[in-house]
């Protein structure tokens, strides 16, 4: 079973999830695929741990579920950004490239 | 908000589990569908594409319990399934489940209802605002050691002026009041209180208004307020009763207010009956020095009761020169609580101890059990533990089985401890009762429900755990190869088992040693000669007031119509009247002797003066050392007499013939010569010493006749003092049909009041001892039954090896006798050490009798042999053939 997201800092799916999201209101699979994309092929999350942020972002009211059909006529739920979530990916954004760019600053030093 | 969400998902995942779980099973099965679509269309066939994803994603299940176990509520889940199976456990073994659940309920229930005691008693606050800065005031003389004096005037306005310790400072002093007009003429105590007293409390009248400060001066309008009961009875309540008018002891006063049905009287001292009105008039004045009030402070803010002392104590040494009678006197200050609970701290911290015990005891002896059947279980926790469970997750469902058990124990020991407070409310002294009215609601406080839940939950750990953590490392191997066998017991587990007994039988040592002390000194107690006989004495008080008993001659007259009739019934062998009963309260006062009549301020003498009736000795079985009792010759026109008892000769005429002397009351008043020495009684109780003691025959000085008044009847032996109540009602009423009768009593009953917090305490120790003996004595027995179990097959081949039965016995009584002698060193260490706390309750007996522990060891020692013996003549019966065979 591969799985590439346990490379993932703790945390950073969620991050990732609601960036995928912040482009437009996506499935799970969507969401997969876009995180897999992006990121060129160096994140590829696995379902469980996948659908396990999207539970967690969803009972804290970052992002919001609705079932809707998809183009091969089969029923998926869509997420969509949250008020609330737009918020926290912005401030959780500006604290990665903070850190980041620490941390860069660090490994450059020596 | 976030919080919310998630708890109501957690629910809906809970409570619609089927309707989740086909959205979870949809939303995955569209994932892999459209990842087998991107497949399909980079060429693959349907099945093909699904194969792969499936490889690639693993199982579908796994991926949902990961989802699943996301939220909290998979945790509620799992704790429900093991509540379930640890139900089922239970279930499956009723007889151990029985034992557990029902120590369990005894050990909780007892926790409980001395609980409700403690709380009741000393840990709720009083029903006054900031009750914690209240005080009460009373005074000591430490030269002459005389404690919890009631206060003078003089001493309270100069402590509220002068001390700038307290924001406030109010009085009161206790009466018997006569009500008459408005219906029958009745007694009640009543209280003469300050204007402030009300409002320092913060409690207000329910009708009407509290004093005003012109109320306070003697000559000021005379105001009154009412109980809500006193309003309710006499008054019908009648809402118009404020500005009614009515008789108390003669006078006429005016109702102001009604106090509300739940207002407290426990600003005061909780002996004796609350009052039913209070009366305006208090009087105070900077020159009065007669001790007739009981103070009540509101401290300021910040100051301690110490500080305030010596505050107050400054105060009292400037204004000592100026009377004697305020030589040598210091503020005594004690919480309001304090003073309300009384002595009562010990005994009941002393109970709350007990109880603990006996909870530690029902702890020890279930882990014992539970250690037993966990070995039996070795078997289920090793396959478990194959089959992939970690050790986490015994220990998590070993403690909820352990909590199922504590949770029945705990809901049957709440109604149990319900039941118990009705018996403690029984047992309890009344003063115990009236200090805290809740307690008599039993266990219903909230504070108390969730004192039994902190027990419950404590004694899951304390018995659950031990036994959880030693099952949950099972030999999965060495266990699984015996199959069916009972494994070996680890000679950790048995030490660890046998430790446990051990400290079982400390406890139980304890436990009986308090209870034998308790014992002891209550035998102590009834033994004590009170220096009159109680037995067949029927004592009753006629308050004698109104317009008709103003003049002292009528009064005496009324008490010599009244013992003549009274003595002439049939099965009366004397009757006499009497100011004051020994231990119900007698007066105390200064007198002069003649020939030392000024003596140094300070040193002036002081004697409790009883009046009584020339049949007074003969009534009470008081022994006249020498001279003579009074006769009816002592009138006004003889010569002045008293009569003086042993104690007062032994403080103020040592080594001197005290008939002959003369001496007198106050500062003034006629020289009396003493006729008599009567023997020392022990006028506060068994357990108080002798008080010098004077007798004045009431026909020479029928002024002296104010205050109580009770007539005091000896029956012959056959006849009960009870039985005579009616009759001799009868004969005060054909004297006069308005007088009232009250406080109707044995002197039995009377001599055993101020013992019965004693008798409260070993009753309930010697309970709480008896089932520490009977635990501890099943754990014994439990650990002796289960090692015979485990060692059939040793003890057989002992037997077929030619052992006789008599050194098996030997063998196994010996095993359970050294854990009991174990046992009995440790408590005897463990009981010397905390039975000193209880020096306050005992009486007659030193904390480290030798007698009661000697006793204690041979009653646990032989109940140890006992508790072997029966599971040691199991072991002697082994059959070796059965025994070999059997494994």
């Amino acid at each position: 079973m591969p799985d590439k997201s346990s490379d993932l800092v703790q945390g950073t799916l969620d991050m990732l999830v609601l960036k995928t999201l912040a482009l437009e209101p996506m499935h799970g699979y969507g969401i997969s695929v876009r995180i897999e994309q992006i990121s060129n092929g160096v994140f590829r999350p696995n379902a469980g741990s996948l659908f396990l942020a999207i539970q967690r972002l969803q009972r804290d009211g970052l992002i919001d579920g609705e079932w809707k059909p998809t183009e091969n006529n089969r029923r998926a739920k869509y997420y969509v950004l949250t008020q609330k979530g737009r918020k926290r990916l912005n401030s959780e954004t500006q604290e990665w490239s903070r850190q980041a760019a620490a941390i860069a600053k660090i490994l450059e030093a020596s | 908000m976030s919080f919310l969400r998630n708890i109501n998902s957690g629910l809906r995942s809970l409570f619609r589990k089927e309707q989740v779980d086909r959205e979870l099973d949809e939303e995955l099965g569209a994932y892999l569908e459209m990842e087998a679509a991107e497949k399909m269309k980079q060429g693959m066939s349907r099945k093909d594409a699904l194969r792969v994803v499936r490889l690639e994603r693993g199982n579908l299940e796994v991926t949902k319990e990961v989802v699943r176990s996301g939220g909290w509520e998979s945790v509620v889940e799992t704790c429900w399934r093991d509540l379930r199976f640890g139900l089922r456990v239970l279930r499956n073994s009723p007889g151990f489940t029985a034992v557990a659940v029902l120590t369990l309920a005894l050990g909780i229930g007892a926790n409980t209802v001395i609980f409700s005691a403690v709380y009741a008693v000393l840990l709720k606050p009083l029903p006054f605002k900031d009750s914690d800065r209240l005080v009460f005031i009373e005074k000591k003389n430490p030269p002459r050691g005389w404690t919890r004096n009631p206060i003078s005037s003089a001493e309270i306005i100069a402590w509220h002026d002068q001390s700038g310790a307290f924001e406030d400072i109010a009085a009161y002093t206790q009466r018997n009041c006569v009500l008459t007009g408005a219906g029958e003429a009745e007694e009640d105590p009543c209280e003469v209180i300050s204007s402030n007293l009300f409002p320092l409390l913060a409690v207000a009248p329910t009708r009407g208004r509290t004093f005003s400060a012109e109320e306070d001066r003697p000559q000021g309008p005379r105001v009154a307020i009412l109980s809500y009961g006193l309003w309710q009875r006499r008054f019908a309540a009648d809402e118009k009763v404020i500005g009614r008018a009515f008789d108390v002891n003669g006078d006429s006063y005016t109702v102001v207010g009604v106090m509300p049905s739940n207002f407290s009287h426990l600003y005061a001292s909780p002996f004796g009956s609350p009052p039913e009105l209070w009366l305006s008039g208090i009087g105070l004045s900077p020159t009065l020095v007669s001790n007739e009030y009981f103070g009540i402070g509101r401290l300021k803010p910040g100051i301690t009761l110490q500080q305030a002392e010596a505050q107050m104590n400054t105060v009292s040494e400037r204004i000592e020169p100026m009377h004697n009678d305020l030589k040598g006197w210091r503020a005594q200050l004690m919480t309001l609580r304090t003073n309300t609970s009384g002595d009562t701290r010990v005994a009941l911290f002393v109970l709350m101890g007990a109880v603990i015990f006996v909870l530690l005891i029902a702890c020890a002896n279930i882990a014992n059990l539970l250690l037993a059947r966990g070995s039996g279980r070795a078997n289920e926790f090793a396959v478990r533990n194959a089959l992939g469970a970690d050790k986490s997750r015994i220990i998590r469902q070993l403690l909820t089985e352990s909590l199922v058990l504590s949770i029945a124990g705990g809901v049957l020991g709440v109604l149990l401890a319900s039941l118990g407070c009705k018996a403690l409310v029984a047992l309890a002294p009344p003063f115990l009762l009236k200090s805290a009215p809740g307690l008599a609601a039993g266990a219903t406080d909230v504070r108390v429900l969730a004192f039994a839940l902190v027990a419950v939950i404590t004694t899951t750990f304390f018995f659950g755990l031990a036994p959880a953590l030693q099952n949950a490392r099972p030999n999965v191997i060495e266990t699984l190869k015996e199959a069916g066998r009972s494994a070996p017991q680890s000679p950790r587990s048995r030490r660890f088992r046998s430790a446990l007994v051990v400290s079982e039988i400390a406890l139980a040592m304890v436990l009986l040693i308090g209870a034998g002390l308790m014992v002891r000194t209550l035998a102590g107690l009834n033994r004590v000669n009170l220096g009159f006989n109680p037995t067949n004495v029927l004592t009753l008080r006629v308050p004698l007031s109104g317009e008709r008993y103003k003049e002292p001659q009528a009064r005496a007259q009324f008490w010599e119509h009244v013992v003549s009739a009274v003595e002439s019934l049939p099965g009366v062998e004397a009757a006499s009247v009497s100011r004051g009963l020994p231990i119900n309260g007698w007066v105390g006062q200064f007198f002069t002797i003649l020939d030392d009549p000024n003596p140094p301020a300070g040193q002036v003498p002081a004697a409790n003066y009883v009046v009584i009736g020339p049949h007074y000795f003969r009534a009470m079985e008081i022994p006249l050392r020498r001279g003579r009792t009074f006769n009816d010759h002592d009138t006004q026109s003889g010569e002045r007499v008293v009569i003086v008892n042993e104690e007062l000769v032994r403080s103020y005429w040592p080594g001197q013939n005290p008939l002959g002397k003369q001496l007198r009351i106050g500062g003034q008043g006629p020289w009396r010569t003493v006729v008599g020495v009567a023997g020392d009684v022990l006028s506060q109780g068994p357990d108080g010493g002798f008080t010098p003691e004077m007798y004045i025959p009431y026909q020479q000085f029928p002024w002296l006749m104010e205050g109580p008044k009770h007539l005091v009847v000896r029956t012959s032996a056959t006849v009960r003092p009870e039985s005579l109540v009616h009759p001799v009602t009868e004969e005060i009423h054909r004297v006069d049909k308005d007088q009232p009768v009250a406080d109707i009593a044995t002197m039995e009953e009377i001599a055993q009041e101020p013992i019965k917090q004693q008798r409260m305490v070993m009753a309930l120790l010697t309970s709480f001892a008896c089932l520490a003996l009977v635990l501890s004595a099943l754990g014994i027995y439990g650990v002796l039954s289960y090692s015979i179990a485990q060692r059939t097959r040793e003890i057989g081949l002992r037997l077929a090896l030619g052992a006789d039965q008599g050194s098996v016995l030997r063998l196994i009584v010996g095993t359970g006798a050294r854990l009991a002698l174990f046992g009995i060193a440790a408590g005897t260490a463990v009981a010397l050490a905390l039975t000193r706390m209880m020096t306050d309750l005992l009486y007659g007996v030193r904390p480290a009798d030798p007698a009661t522990f000697t006793v204690v060891t041979i009653v646990l020692a032989s109940t140890s042999i006992l508790a072997c013996y029966i599971p040691a003549r199991r072991a002697m019966r082994v059959d070796p053939i059965v025994a070999l065979r059997y494994e």
